[in-house]
């Protein structure tokens, strides 16, 4: 039956002009075409970007097999999750490229697109030929460049909650220019204010600039840059089962710049040809946050962030396609420079409840009780980090008749260095022995360094089966390869260190020693291993060029140190990065793209079993539980049809409807908090013209207002809801 | 005349040699900083309790006639959840050739930044031989002694 109604569908299919071009959503380095890569790729073009109503890259959750990007928190979280690995802090599992640079602060991740031409994804670890934190993927996203389109295109959306989003660009044959605006009222209200939690104010520019000097050196650059101002973290608090509307009374805020400057040159010599990227990375942030999250002072936290970073990319390559024998050799370098202040305030609830009650329940009440005088104690940190990297690689492509085989090996060195100072002081008294109070205060300073070596081979096999049709391909792949997620120091633990350390050296300046002392980690502890694994995977492709693209993979990855965001136990503050011991992931992914006529029909899935192998935290052994966060499933489908109209201004009418769904999801390490599997229906309307479009779009019509995030603050519980039902209409203008 | 002179000169020398012992004046120690470790004993309802491993620091004021003694650490039931520094101010000193006897009658000692009246301290007497300490008094109620070493 369903091998009766793929033939019946494969002899429907016509060419049509927005399916999967392969040359142009190649991913960054990669010169091969995309159906003749050995790991599962998903690439999207313009237009299905456009009718999904994506609009960064957090939208391509589940479209892309097996990847969650929640939408939650602010600009700021760009978590991502995928084959069952991820964390929401720190380094990310997939690497992100615009236009061939790595974006190195997951930070900036969350980008509005604009002009995005198209989303390639290879899946599986990238280790090789990308590097750190590519180790389960890399998403390379590339923009309109001059030349490829002239004129201008526009666009103009408004829709619920206030949404409205408009961009202009202009194109010509050597330059590029590009601007965006969008704003939102917000979609959450805050309980306590009456005000939204989460209005939106962000501004984006690129610039492209691209020129070839001669027929050997060609040059372009990419500078873009955006400004975000928004409301933040719509939490609700969860007790007793019951999940509570947002309610907190401190500032929950987000502002961030990002400039992203980007340089490329193509020499070209007579038999070898180098390519090299070269880029300037800047971002600024300033974090507001109620980190109690409920209408009570407890503590607040103003994080802001100055980072500048810098990379190269060096690659040589034959200038001539080899028939049999393809390499490729790669030099990598990167610095980074961050420099972060995070003062965390414990306010008058916060002194009582953290500080006081912690200390006095030690001592006895007939000895006395101890007594802050501040009604805001700021526990300032400040930390300079910097971390660099080297690294070396190659990779040969052989060919042999059908089978394609790649060897490649990278040498990856990577350095680290974390400054951090920190201190506190209060006003206190021990009553009744003390009459007046006396100041105290706690500082910590010092340094941590860290370094890391990670070789990261790769071998894998493609064989394309013999096809008795010139445009419709099998290919069969086996690949293993092996990558990794540099390490780090864990700067959102410290007040939580410095308040222990405040609390015991108060009572030892008052010469009163706690039998059981708060025991916390010292900055010797804050540091975190690389997660490394091998990803061992056997798919197949099968593909008429322009028409349908069939893709399913099987993987086995086994982890070794998985970093996990865990809350420290007991009322703290903090959160931090920990190593897992072992953990694997067993999935499978498929994708399915079918253009019979003048349908549109796409299909991404992909479902993992990913498990702790071995992990005990000290307190509690996980080991065979499910990793946390990450979705059992994911589900991306859509049908489009359109309507073309021989006569008349309007040229078209397309219809399109999609489903999204992911789940299940466990949210702790020991599996007692899940969420069910969950769908949202979404469609859109266009209208064509010749040279402009007019649609509507709807997402989330069925309102599901399942749960995105999970975390504990002081030991209280809190989710982050989906957004409801959104409808937007739209305006795209081409001339 | 020469040799007369030298005559004398060596029986004054011999003399000078031969003369008897004086007696050597008494020379009374100079108190000083130092910390003693030890253990303090403190009696409560006809049992006693040992702090094993306690820290006496002996600080004499600049005219070496009393000095502070803080106890650190100290614990008078073992039911108390906490460890307190405990300083004794004014105990009188006097000092031999061979000892510093150590006296307080009655004083309201120092801890947890202020008067501590609950355990008021009576009737301290004790002594500083060699690298020794000891010492016995009254917490309030609890009669504790102190045995101790200097630590170098």
């Amino acid at each position: 039956m369903l091998t009766n109604l793929l033939t019946l569908l494969l002899a429907l299919t016509t060419p049509v002009t927005d399916s999967i071009p392969a040359s142009a959503v190649i991913a960054a380095k990669q010169d091969a075409a995309p159906e003749r890569l050995a790991v599962p790729v998903s690439a999207f073009g313009t237009r299905t970007l456009d009718a999904a109503g994506i609009k960064n890259p957090k939208g391509l959750s589940d479209l892309i097999p097996g990847l969650h990007m929640p939408d939650y928190g602010a600009s700021l979280t760009s978590t991502i999750y995928l084959r069952g690995f991820g964390s929401r802090m720190e380094n990310p599992v997939m690497g992100l490229y615009v236009d061939d640079i790595p974006v190195l602060d997951k930070n900036a991740y969350d980008i509005d697109f604009l002009d995005l031409k198209s989303a390639t994804m290879l899946r599986g670890p990238q280790g090789t030929g990308y590097g750190r934190n590519t180790m389960c993927g890399v998403l390379s996203l590339r923009t309109l460049a001059p030349g490829e389109y002239d004129g201008l295109l526009g666009r103009i959306e408004g829709g619920t909650a206030g949404q409205l989003r408009t961009s202009l660009s202009w194109y010509g044959d050597r330059h590029a220019l590009s601007l965006g605006y969008r704003h939102g009222d917000g979609w959450f209200d805050n309980a306590c204010t009456g005000a939204p939690v989460d209005p939106y104010d962000g501004g984006s520019l690129r610039w492209r600039w691209e020129r070839r000097l001669s027929d050997r050196l060609s040059l372009s650059n990419s500078l873009s840059a955006s400004l975000v101002k928004e409301g933040a973290f719509a939490y609700g608090q969860y007790r007793e089962g019951v999940l509570h509307p947002v309610s907190y009374n401190d500032e929950g805020s987000y502002a961030r710049l990002t400039v992203l400057e980007g340089a490329k040159a193509s020499w070209t010599l007579e038999s070898l040809t180098l390519d090299a990227a070269a880029s300037l990375q800047w971002l600024s942030d300033d974090v507001r946050m109620d980190n109690d999250y409920t209408a009570r002072d407890i503590f607040t936290l103003e994080q802001r962030q100055d980072c500048g970073a810098g990379t190269l990319d060096l690659t040589l390559r034959p200038t001539r396609e080899r028939e049999r024998w393809q390499p490729a050799t790669g030099l990598f370098a990167f610095f980074k420079g961050n420099h972060l202040s995070a003062p965390v305030h414990f306010k008058e609830g916060g002194i009582q409840s953290l500080i006081l009650d912690n200390a006095n329940g030690n001592i006895p009440a007939d000895i006395g009780y101890l007594d802050i005088r501040d009604r805001d104690i700021p526990i300032l940190s400040e930390f300079r980090i910097r971390s660099w990297g080297a690294a070396l690689y190659h990779e040969s492509v052989f060919r042999l008749g059908r089978w394609q085989l790649t060897a490649g090996v990278r040498l990856d060195y990577e350095g680290g260095w974390m400054g951090y100072d920190c201190s506190a002081r209060l006003d206190y008294r021990f009553v009744p022995f003390m009459a007046s109070y006396k100041a105290f205060r706690s500082d910590y300073r010092g340094s941590l360094d860290l370094s890391a070596l990670q070789l990261l081979p790769k071998l894998s096999a493609l064989y394309e089966v013999p096809s008795p049709l010139p445009d419709r391909h099998l290919f069969l792949y086996a690949t293993a390869s092996k990558g990794w997620r540099a390490g780090g120091f864990n700067t959102q633990i410290f007040s939580d260190i410095l308040q222990n350390r405040m609390m015991n050296g108060l009572m030892e300046d008052l010469g009163v020693y706690l039998d059981r002392p708060a025991v916390s980690v010292g900055a010797e502890n804050t540091r975190y291993a690389p997660e490394t694994a091998w990803n061992y995977e056997i798919g197949g492709r099968l593909l008429d060029r322009n028409v349908f693209r069939l893709e399913a993979s099987l993987y086995y990855i086994d982890g070794r140190n998985q970093q996990l965001t865990v809350f420290p136990p007991g009322l703290s503050t903090g959160r931090m990065m920990t190593n897992a011991g072992r953990s694997r992931s067993l999935g499978a992914e498929a994708e399915a793209d079918l253009h019979p006529g003048q349908w549109t029909l796409h299909l991404s899935y992909g479902c993992c079993d990913a498990r702790f192998v071995r992990y005990d935290d000290g307190n509690h052994d996980y080991s065979g539980n499910r990793i946390p966060y990450s979705p059992a499933h994911t589900l991306y489908a859509a049908a489009g049809y359109r309507f073309p109209f021989a006569t008349g201004r309007i040229q078209g009418l397309s219809l399109l409807a999609d489903l999204h769904g992911t789940g299940g999801i466990r949210w702790d390490e020991a599996n007692t908090l899940s969420e069910p599997f969950a769908w949202r229906l979404g469609g859109r309307i266009t209208l064509e013209w010749k040279h402009f479009d007019l649609y509507l779009r709807g997402s989330n019509l069925t309102d599901d207002r399942s749960r995105t995030f999970y975390f504990k603050s002081v030991g209280n519980e809190f989710f982050a809801l989906s957004k409801p039902r959104a409808l937007v209409w739209g305006l795209t203008l081409k001339i | 005349m020469k040799r007369i002179i030298s005559m004398l000169a060596c029986a004054a020398l011999l003399a000078a040699c031969v003369h008897p012992e004086a007696e050597p004046e008494e020379v009374p120690i100079q108190p000083e900083t130092g910390e003693y470790l030890g253990v303090v004993t403190v009696e409560y309802s006809g049992t006693s309790f040992d702090n094993e491993s306690i820290t006496v620091l002996f600080q004499p004021a600049e005219d070496g006639k009393t000095a502070s003694l803080e106890i650190k650490r100290i614990k008078f039931v073992p039911a108390m959840p906490v460890t307190i520094d405990v300083t004794i101010p004014d105990v009188e000193l006097t000092s031999t050739s061979e000892e510093i006897d150590l006296v307080c009658g009655e004083v309201i000692p120092l801890a947890m930044g202020g008067e501590y009246p609950r355990y008021i301290v009576t009737g301290l007497i004790g002594r500083i031989v060699g690298d020794e300490m000891t010492f016995s008094l009254k917490f309030g109620d609890y009669p504790t002694t102190f045995r101790g070493v200097l630590q170098h």
